[in-house]
């Protein structure tokens, strides 16, 4: 018996050590810039305030407020820790125009060229067990808290010894009554053991044990250490998937801010929603819940805690829950963050107490992509009966810095568990196009006005079978030039183009953008039968996005301990690993998928007048639709599928193409505009037939980046004085007809 | 030579007919990005070059594209200058870096990189930064960056190869550090 003791005593022990001393690290999303001339309406800003937890009063009496007169909102804001910087609480006064921020000033009337706000607390890990929490500290407890939960739920919880003997005679006395465990009894020591072990089964020999836990724990710790365990552990909710523990998570989840923030209502409904967090659910059982706190507050007036006064005040204010559960969760992003962490760090480092992880997470992007995948795959569901149910997965970046600022994991985002967008290894099909061509380019004997064959192909491999390839549409459509193949993303054509350049070539190219292993060298690889991750493609296209640099993409800026020292930080870092020209010339290329080709299904959704590049990906028997996108400063990779690799049906520009339209529209995007290399000359070409052109020879003209020096046949019957440009031939023929007048 | 009134004036309709038919292509229409012109030529109606506003990457108002009169030529003379939230950042960065706090200024110019990231002055100073760090390859790439970025602004560019030059010269290649300010020297003499 006495071992037993002395075993329950040792687990519970460990249990408490443990978790004390392992605080989470906090990761925190990009700080939203402002300046003068950014982008921003008076109501996107609000919304930002508001994710963050500040309230709109007046006046401004604290941190965590703002006021918004006309057109300036004036904000109080918080003191922030950065990973480069610490900054006191201060004044912000932000004037807004038609076109966005107009000025900063702080409290003195300065003004301020650039300032970042508070970055947003996603989530709180644990690196090694993966939980969520918020732990709050003593100093971020509000006095107010541990009385209340003394008052009502263990008021002798200061002299005892764990357990409370009195209290659990009472308790067993009606048990027994009643035949079964009905009330509780139970101190907030015993419901801490409870909560360490998960006992749902209330037996007695439970209890027993419990009791006996509990006193070993009061016996080692302090009342404060005990109290403080308490806050941080005690369950208080669900969301989804997602358990909420301790009350710095709950208040975020209920109220949408910080724990230090709360009023006594506030808090009351918190200590109200103890006893029971599914019965006194404040958004699904309000009355129940609104009578619980107001007996919470009653108690509270009559221990002495509150005054008589402030509570009937309090019990008069609504519950002042917010209506959606608030408080980011973006799991997907999470998960990268950890494998980021655990890639670079050893076990022992993540152990320590208190990290600060600082990423680029975008929580605007975010949500915009988690609402286009949502939408869309809904909407495609309603399309056909579907077997299973459509998946998708999304990531977003920067391209030239390479931050990842979004990730998407699954259409059901708050899940946390397959991680599609960092996991799901599928095949790239189309999306392999872009790289085969820019091989062809830089080799120098193709460009995009380059006539290719697009005609039946018959290759005998190395086992004996033939392989066949065909169009999707099944067509042949003879000789083209690479811009059409490409738009038009005809198999047969490119299939030769890869042959031509050799496979080893496009291989080098893939991994040079970044691929992880060495593709299979298979003809078969040239039609994209290589398997990529949707994060993995982003990596891919993001060096095409950035003009030819390639940047590793990343998801964490900084690591800072919880005393402020830096600990680690990701750099930007750039690497050239294609020639700028052809570059250049492919993404003019990706710009008419867009304008002409299997992308132009966008411009329906997109702004008029953004210039976007992009490249639609279907693989074989139509088993994953892609699409791979970029404006002049945003990245998009979508993929749609089933789990189960069964066909979809559809094909890129179809499935992901949508989803990728509306991300890019809900951003705050700009077009894709980079200048054109030294050396290389735009022209027109006839689309059918690749044959130059000068406007009033052809009815179907595309422009094409091309060598300076290349040679293109023009269309028999056109004329091209001077350079060809249009607008000089006009003015040089309006000159000579003016001259022909004057004789 | 006299040209009688209704000439003129059929002149003038036959001219904005003439630039009317030959700026608007028929269809299907090719969107030209601002880059459609061989260099040195300026549309009429759009900005003279030399007048780009500063800032040159600022994105256009929520759900509008910049009217493509605003839009500063990305084709043609021009030259780059920072807005003054990056203004603000690169003298802090300049002051991180004076005191040697290299990481600090580079996070710092990170943060001005967010908001100007075409800016080819930009990534000239991350990649000085990177020098002072010792960082001479990444200080090579920035420099290539930087020049990929700055076309048409002969300055910048040739900011860009110094940057180069200097990082080659870190790393004892100096053919090759010559080379680099050559091309400098003969985009920007000084």
């Amino acid at each position: 018996m006495a071992l037993y003791v002395l075993y329950l005593d040792l687990l519970v022990t460990h249990q408490f050590e443990g978790r004390r001393w392992t605080l989470p690290a906090q990761v925190y999303a990009a700080p939203l810039e402002l300046y003068a001339g950014l982008a921003l309406s008076p109501a996107e800003l609000e919304e930002e305030l508001q994710r963050l937890g500040y309230r709109r009063t007046t006046p401004l009496d604290r941190p965590g407020t703002y006021r918004v007169q006309g057109e300036r909102i004036d904000v109080a804001l918080r003191p922030v820790r950065f990973a480069d910087e610490t900054r006191t609480a201060t004044l912000l006064s932000v004037v807004t125009g038609p076109k966005g921020l107009e000025s900063l000033r702080d409290g003195a009337g300065q003004e301020v060229p650039v300032l970042r706000l508070e970055p947003l607390l996603i989530g709180s890990i644990f690196p090694i067990h993966g939980e969520d929490r918020i732990v709050v500290t003593p100093q971020e407890v509000p006095a107010l808290l541990p009385a209340a939960l003394k008052a009502v739920e263990d008021r002798k919880f200061d002299s005892h010894h764990g357990v409370d003997p009195v209290a659990m005679l009472r308790a067993l006395w009606v048990n027994v009554r009643a035949r079964q465990i009905e009330q509780g009894g139970s101190t907030l020591t015993q419901q801490l053991v409870r909560s360490y072990f998960l006992s749902t089964r209330q037996t007695f020999t439970r209890k027993i044990r419990e009791a006996i836990m509990a006193m070993a724990l009061d016996a080692h710790f302090t009342k404060a250490d005990l109290m403080n365990a308490y806050i941080n552990e005690i369950f208080l909710g669900q969301d989804g998937d997602r358990a909420i523990h301790g009350f710095g998570l709950a208040s975020q989840f209920y109220f949408g801010k910080p724990l230090a923030e709360l009023d006594l209502s506030e808090v009351a409904l918190l200590v109200a929603v103890v006893r029971g967090p599914s019965y006194y659910d404040p958004r699904r059982h309000a009355e129940r819940s609104r009578a619980r706190r107001d007996l919470v507050l009653k108690v509270m007036a009559e221990q002495g805690i509150v005054k008589a006064e402030d509570a009937t005040a309090a019990a008069r204010r609504p519950l002042g829950v917010t209506s959606r559960p608030a408080g980011a969760y973006y799991p997907a992003y999470l998960d990268f963050v950890r494998r980021t962490l655990r890639r670079d760090y050893h076990d022992q480092d993540l152990t320590e107490a208190g990290l600060k992880i600082y990423t680029s997470l975008d929580p605007r992007a975010q949500e915009q992509a988690e609402h286009a995948l949502e939408r869309e795959l809904a909407r495609l569901d309603r399309q056909h009966k579907r077997p299973e149910p459509l998946e998708g997965a999304l990531v977003v970046t920067t391209p030239q810095s390479g931050d990842v600022i979004a990730i998407v994991g699954g259409r059901n985002v708050g899940y946390d568990g397959f991680d599609r967008a960092l996991d799901a290894h599928r095949s790239m099909g189309s999306l392999v196009k872009p790289f085969i061509y820019l091989t062809a380019l830089e080799s120098g004997r193709y460009n995009a006005a380059t006539v290719v064959q697009d005609a039946p192909i018959d290759l005998k491999l190395a086992n004996g079978r033939h392989w066949q390839p065909e169009n999707f549409t099944h067509e042949v459509y003879g000789p083209v030039p690479v811009v059409r193949a490409l738009a038009e993303s005809l198999n047969l054509a490119t299939v030769g183009v890869g042959l031509d350049v050799g496979l080893p070539k496009v291989a080098d190219t893939l991994q040079r953008f970044g691929l992880p292993q060495p593709p299979l060298q298979v003809p078969a690889m040239l039609l994209g039968a290589v398997e990529v991750t949707p994060l993995e493609a982003a990596q891919l296209f993001n060096g095409l996005a950035s003009g030819g640099f390639h940047n590793p993409l990343r998801a964490v800026r900084a690591v800072i301990s919880a005393d402020g020292k830096p600990l680690k930080a990701f750099p930007l870092e750039v690497s050239q690993v294609a020639s700028p020209e052809a570059v250049y010339q492919l993404d003019r290329m990706l710009v008419e998928v867009m304008e002409r080709g299997t992308g132009r299904g966008a411009r329906a959704v997109l702004p008029a007048g953004l210039t976007v590049a992009g490249k639609s990906g279907t693989s074989s028997e139509f088993r994953d639709s892609w699409f791979a996108g970029f404006s002049g400063s945003h990245l998009a990779v979508v993929w749609v599928g089933y789990d189960s690799d069964e066909p979809t049906g559809f094909t890129g520009s179809a499935g992901a193409l949508p989803v990728w339209a509306h991300i890019m529209a809900g951003l705050n995007t700009s077009s894709w505009e980079a200048p054109m290399p030294e050396g290389l000359a735009e022209m027109h070409i006839e689309f059918p037939t690749g044959l130059r052109v000068a406007p009033g020879c052809s009815d179907d003209m595309v422009a094409v980046v091309v060598p300076g020096d290349a040679s293109v046949p023009a269309k028999p019957g056109c004329s091209f004085p001077d350079n060809g440009n249009p607008v000089t031939t006009i003015l040089n023929r309006a000159e000579q007809w003016l001259r022909g007048l004057a004789h | 030579m006299r040209i009688s009134r209704s000439s003129s004036a059929v002149v003038s309709a036959w001219l904005i007919a003439a630039c009317l038919s030959g700026c608007v292509v028929s269809r299907p229409e090719p969107t030209l990005p601002p880059g459609a012109l061989p260099p040195g030529e300026t549309p009429p109606g759009e900005t003279p070059p030399g007048e780009t506003p500063p800032g040159s990457a600022q994105p256009p108002g929520p759900g509008e594209a910049q009217p493509p009169s605003e839009r500063p030529p990305a084709q043609g003379p021009r030259q780059f200058r920072l807005g003054p939230a990056a203004t603000a950042l690169v003298t802090q960065a300049h002051a991180q870096a004076g005191s040697g706090e290299f990481g600090q200024a580079a996070v710092t110019l990170e943060r001005a990189l967010r908001i100007e990231p075409d800016n080819p002055l930009l990534w000239i100073e991350l990649g000085r930064v990177r020098l002072g760090e010792g960082n001479a390859a990444q200080a090579d790439a920035m420099g290539r960056k930087a020049v990929a970025l700055a076309t048409g602004d002969p300055s910048a560019q040739a900011a860009g190869w110094r940057l180069i030059a200097d990082s080659f010269r870190a790393r004892g290649r100096d053919p090759e550090a010559a080379e680099a300010e050559q091309r400098a020297g003969a985009l920007s003499p000084h």
